[in-house]
């Protein structure tokens, strides 16, 4: 008998060894401990300081670091999402990978003329529409933001158009605690009852502290509903090295892992064991123009360092890929969509978002959703590697075939090839005459006709009328009360 | 009816063995060997090559269905009659000269089988006197060549010449291979370029005027 033998190997990749993630962790318990981070919020504050933290100048707290490491012990290792139907289709933790759109972009590339135009309501629709019928896209997310909608009402309108037209789970925004709480109602609404919306969650709300080391009221009252209701959050900060943060990576680093940290306190604090997903972005300010870029390499090492300082503690972790600083789908776009779903894969990150982003988060562009899922794909077929049993090591075939034959008419390979060879749906793999015979077309061109054929096509799953009749009461509700 | 169609779903799967036992059946059954190939043998491979043309199924299947037809064949064969062969063409096929990478001959090789013809496989590395030669015994009606190197390339040209100076002007050449293309083709008077396997049956049909 063989012993010892792994049959199945896989890419592996990790940044961080033991020693530099507890380096970096310990100088963020230093950041909590002797710095403190600044709390805007009355009810969080006297949360932290009932439980042993120091307050100073009225917000800013001293968090201790016991604090930090029962937060990480009671937060759950595993967050299972549900979709509208109340089936498992997620489960958040270890190094399981999940991808979806992104929020709020105010701008799109009409998928027709092509102009860059504002986003508005039916954007929404088409983005989840699109998102709904793409396999490789697990969640949702609003994608635009609707400037036809009022603003204090984009994020209800969002939620309602994206729960109507997808049962995938739904990651979503809110501008404050008053329009969350609208969102909770449908969220309500759909599920059922408090109860089995707590059972059987099928939405992750966003929210951000904001660099460096403060927690807005907007954010942290959001933080604490979430976790008084149960309802899953992430909360995660952005930090531009070299002005919300410092320029150094590691400094970076461990400041938007105390600011996360101290988010994950508040949060077990206000309700222990609630669903959290936690990571940060820490990437740099571009120093000529003063814009954020999603896709340099210096994101993608802090994006793999947090993501093995998550894995340490064993806590569902958030992703940032599929996404491009390009403010137009072209060869940019190509090129970092690539790069960061690869390194969002190996990063092994859980909740893996902005999918389908481009011009550094303010630009959609709804035929890059296509893009994503046709790149996750093929990243998933990477990620997968390959077996090596006798099989697969196919001793028996070579020794059929002997030098000099070929394998194409043999019963090993019709057996495998589908399995263990991945085929692009939409990517070129012709050869030059057919290629210019079928019209020349490039994958920009098919991506755009996919879309147009996907938004034509693809029925999403109806919800039922009755509770389609209750969202379109809590948004009447809402619009008469929130416009006032 | 339902033996016909058994045959016909065994080629499009690729069971051999079904196809086998379905033609044998069906002989059983006393159904004309016409109408056995016909509409089972031939049809399912007008649809299996269909579907590949339009990437619902691939290589590996295209070839265990050609299995499934030939498994059938080998039952029909000794009771065709001359007016029964729907596909009377017969081919000459191999590498050019000095080329050994023969991937791509095979897969024309079967894919010709498939659709009926009779291939005569000449292996790589075949010099233009033997492709000549080998065409004129077996009175072929094509001589199909393929290349990868465009080193070798250039001694299809030969085939056409020889087949010039022997006076064939009946035999027709087909050619194909990744650094080949209809200009090349124009350029040495080949009769027709193959872009891919499932073109170069194409155009065989064409050339003999099927």
């Amino acid at each position: 008998m063989e012993t010892g033998l792994h049959h199945q190997c896989a890419p592996r990749f990790r940044l961080l060894d033991e020693s530099q993630i507890l380096r970096i962790h310990h100088t963020a318990l230093r950041i909590l401990n002797e710095v403190g981070v600044k709390v805007n919020f009355q009810k969080a504050v006297d949360l932290l300081g009932s439980h042993g933290a120091r307050v100073r100048d009225k917000n800013v707290v001293e968090i201790p670091s016991h604090l930090v490491e029962e937060a990480i012990q009671s937060a759950p290792s595993n967050v299972i999402l549900y979709n509208r139907e109340k089936e498992p289709v997620m489960e958040l933790g270890g190094r399981r990978i999940y991808f979806g759109t992104g929020t709020d972009l105010p701008k799109t590339v009409d998928l027709v003329t092509r102009e860059i135009r504002d986003t508005k309501a039916g954007d929404i629709v088409a983005s989840t529409v699109i998102s709904d019928a793409m396999p490789n896209i697990d969640f949702i997310a609003s994608y635009g933001l609707p400037r036809d909608i009022p603003p204090g009402l984009h994020y209800v309108r969002c939620f309602q158009l994206e729960v109507e037209n997808s049962v995938k789970p739904i990651f979503f925004t809110a501008g404050s605690l008053e329009d969350l709480k609208v969102i909770l109602d449908m969220a309500l609404a759909v599920a059922g009852s408090a109860d089995q919306l707590a059972r059987y969650p099928f939405l992750v709300q966003y929210s951000e502290p904001t660099s460096p080391l403060t927690h807005s009221e907007e954010a942290v009252s959001k933080l604490i509903c979430c976790a008084e209701n149960r309802v899953p959050i992430n909360y995660t900060p952005a930090l531009l090295a070299g002005s919300t943060g410092p320029v150094t990576l590691a400094g970076a680093l461990s400041v938007s892992l105390a600011e996360a940290l101290s988010g994950l306190v508040i949060h077990q604090l206000a309700n222990r064991g609630a669903p959290i997903i936690s990571g940060v972005v820490a990437t740099g300010m571009d120093m000529l123009r003063a814009t954020i870029s999603y896709t340099a390499p210096e994101f993608r090492l802090t994006h793999s360092a947090y993501a093995d300082i998550f894995h340490y503690y064993d806590l569902p972790i958030w992703g940032t890929a599929g996404c491009s600083d390009s403010q137009f789908p072209d060869l940019q776009a190509g090129a970092e969509y690539g790069f960061t779903l690869l390194n969002a894969a190996l990063d092994g990150c859980n909740l893996i978002h902005d999918c389908g982003y481009i011009g550094q988060g303010f630009v959609a562009s709804p035929e890059m959703i296509v893009f994503a899922d046709e790149v996750i794909a093929m990243v998933k077929r990477y990620m997968r590697g390959f077996e090596i049993d006798d099989e697969h090591l196919a001793m028996d075939v070579i020794r059929k075939v002997g030098p000099g034959g070929h394998f194409l008419s043999e019963k090993h390979t019709l057996d495998h090839f589908m399995k263990e060879h991945w085929r692009p749906s939409l990517f070129n793999r012709e050869n030059l005459p057919n290629w210019i015979k079928k019209g020349k077309k490039t994958v920009d061109q098919k991506l755009i006709e996919k879309a147009i054929e996907v938004l034509e096509k693809h029925k999403p799953k109806p919800l039922a009328r009755e509770i389609k009749a209750e969202l379109d009461r809590i948004w009447n509700e809402a619009e008469k009360k929130i416009r006032r | 009816m339902d033996t016909i169609k058994e045959i016909y779903t065994a080629v499009l799967e690729g069971k051999v063995e079904e196809a086998s036992t379905g033609v044998r059946k069906a002989l059983d059954s006393n159904i004309g060997v016409s109408e056995i190939l016909n509409k089972a043998l031939i049809s399912a491979m007008d649809l299996v090559g269909e579907k590949f043309g339009e990437g619902e199924i691939f290589i590996p299947q295209v070839l265990w269905s050609a299995k499934a037809m030939q498994a059938g064949m080998d039952f029909l064969k000794p009771l065709l009659a001359s007016s029964d062969r729907l596909e009377s063409g017969k081919i000459v096929i191999g590498t050019a000269k000095g080329d050994i990478h023969d991937i791509g001959k095979n897969l024309v090789a079967i894919m010709l089988e498939g659709a009926g013809f009779e291939v005569i496989d000449l292996g790589v590395d075949v010099s233009p006197e033997r492709f000549v030669q080998k065409a004129t015994e077996e009175k072929a009606h094509v001589i199909a060549m393929s290349a990868l190197l465009t080193t070798t390339m250039q001694s299809m040209g030969e085939v056409i010449t020889l087949l010039k100076e022997k006076n064939l002007p009946h035999v027709k050449v087909l050619i194909g291979g990744a650094p080949v293309d209809q200009a090349f083709c124009d350029e040495i008077g080949a009769h027709a370029y193959g872009t891919d396997a499932i073109d170069g049956v194409r155009k065989v049909k064409g050339l003999l005027g099927r």
